[in-house]
């Protein structure tokens, strides 16, 4: 699993859950597209299915300070990458 | 300090249609919105009652998806007859979300829908994945407030939230306890209503109860039967129905249009059984709303009986109504038309009234072909009428023996 992968996949994720096409990388989500704690319980979802692993609820709480679509690359890119299935940063 | 409150704007999401002319069409053609139970694939198959009051035409939304996440079908219906009512209303922007503008909105249990999808994760729910279907958003969609929140949101209201749940009193206590928030200046204008999905739990209920009609299965339009001595029972039904209440010096001020004014309002509940209808509750309760608007029982033109056409309710309604109002004002009973909206129906009929005031007709009770005798000693209306009408009573029951009574009067 690459970081290229993963950005596809929640960029799917958000055209599809949250109606938001090509979000920008490093905008405030909440202010931006009006994603609310609502949303990001239904991401954190989205995420474990994408990794075909459940996230312990300490994982979720890390999720809280979560502002950017960058942000959420990167949780995404440490859970995989502890999990053993996303290639080591060059 | 009590003040004048009025109505400046109404809609209405109906069996019988959607909106004013679709609505006054149906009441002055006899058009009934009573259809075929649909099956569910859960209960339905076991109902004796296979009639359901039904909105059986298509409704398009524009709700963006910040709102509809959080929205099952009852607040699709709460939130559409809301916007209608501010859009007819115009109020400023700036009063809309300026904490004068409340609500009184509610449902009877929000959304069974959203429910039933939570109950069969419980009974079917093999592994953590089925538990994890349960939506971060369920309960903001099935809780018992989610029509008004999310009327609040949709449109940043920010004044405060009444939420009334007493079954088939819930519309006409949310416009009761709306007027006495304008009345007595705790908010100067209040948004009022009440809807219900389509939902075969509660035809369950009341066909468990013996409640339902079932005689008329294969002849949809011919029940309910208020007052009719062929009545078999009830038809539940879905709906909603939405009024703006403002105080009347300020809609005056600002040029609005007023539809009628809501001259007095009781509630009160018969202290006993929670199912049975009270003759002494539902007198008082008539009397109370009379006393409250100030006005005697003859200046009533026309009253709206709650009659669900099950044999003892319609006798008891008859009764009361009977004995408070006399024999002179013309009784009609809307669910004829439309079966039991339970949640809207106070609202919806609120709605009908203000029609009929503002076309001068009075709509007769549907398949009333032979009035029951015991039910005799009111004015009952069989073919549409041309009348004015200045002042109506609307009047509803519900279970759990809470009753209510609203009047209101068309500006002269």
């Amino acid at each position: 699993m690459t970081r290229q992968e993963i950005e596809a996949e929640v960029r799917r994720i958000f055209l599809s859950e949250f109606e938001v096409e090509n979000p920008e990388p490093d905008v405030n989500l909440r202010e931006a597209y009006g994603f609310d704690s609502i949303d990001a319980i239904e991401l954190l979802l989205g995420i474990e299915k994408f990794l075909g692993s459940e996230l312990t609820q300490e994982e979720k709480k890390q999720a809280i300070e979560i502002r950017t679509l960058t942000q959420i690359i990167d949780y995404i890119e440490e859970l995989a990458r502890k999990r053993g299935v996303v290639a080591e940063r060059p | 300090m009590e003040r004048r409150v009025v109505i400046t704007a109404c809609s209405a999401i109906s069996p019988i249609g959607y909106g004013r002319k679709a609505i006054v069409e149906s009441l002055l053609n006899g058009v009934s919105g009573v259809a075929t139970l649909r099956e569910d694939e859960l209960i339905s198959r076991f109902i004796h009652s296979r009639v359901y009051g039904t909105v059986g035409y298509p409704m398009t939304y524009d709700f963006s998806r910040q709102h509809r996440k959080t929205m099952g079908p009852v607040a699709y219906y709460a939130c559409q007859v809301a916007k209608d009512a501010l859009e007819q209303a115009g109020l400023p922007q700036e009063f809309v979300t300026g904490g004068r503008l409340g609500i009184a909105f509610g449902s009877i249990h929000g959304s069974p829908t959203v429910q039933r999808d939570i109950y069969r994760v419980f009974f079917e729910a093999k592994d953590k994945a089925a538990y994890q279907t349960i939506g971060a958003v369920d309960y903001l969609k099935s809780m018992v407030h989610t029509t008004a929140v999310n009327i609040s949101k949709m449109f940043g209201i920010t004044g405060r939230i009444i939420s009334s749940g007493t079954a088939c009193t819930t519309a006409s206590q949310s416009i009761g306890f709306g007027y006495e928030a304008v009345k007595y200046g705790l908010q100067d204008a209040m948004l009022c209503g009440g809807a219900d999905e389509y939902d075969t739990i509660t035809v369950a209920v009341f066909d468990n109860l013996l409640a339902c009609s079932t005689s008329f299965n294969d002849r949809p339009s011919q029940t309910p039967r208020p007052f009719d001595r062929a009545r078999d029972g009830l038809v539940v039904a879905e709906g909603a129905g939405a009024v703006m209440l403002e105080e009347y010096e300020f809609a005056k001020k600002r040029g609005a249009t007023i539809l009628a004014e809501v001259i007095g309002f009781a509630c009160n509940s018969n202290g006993g059984d929670l199912i049975l209808p009270n003759l002494e509750g539902i007198t008082q309760t008539l009397k109370l709303g009379l006393e409250n608007a100030k006005i005697s029982a003859d200046e009533v033109d026309l009253v709206s009986a709650h009659a669900t056409a099950t044999k003892m309710g319609d006798i008891i309604e008859a009764q009361a109504t009977g004995e408070v109002f006399g024999a002179e004002p013309y009784v009609v009973a809307l669910k004829s038309y439309m079966g039991h909206t339970m949640a809207a129906c106070g609202a919806i009929e609120t709605i009908l009234m203000i029609y009929m005031m503002q076309e001068g007709f009075v709509a007769p009770t549907l398949n009333l072909e032979e009035v029951d005798e015991r039910c005799a000693m009111i004015k009952h209306v069989q073919q549409v009428i041309e009348h004015p009408v200045r002042t109506a009573a609307i009047q509803n029951f519900a279970f759990g023996g809470v009753n209510t009574s609203l009047l209101i009067r068309k500006l002269t």
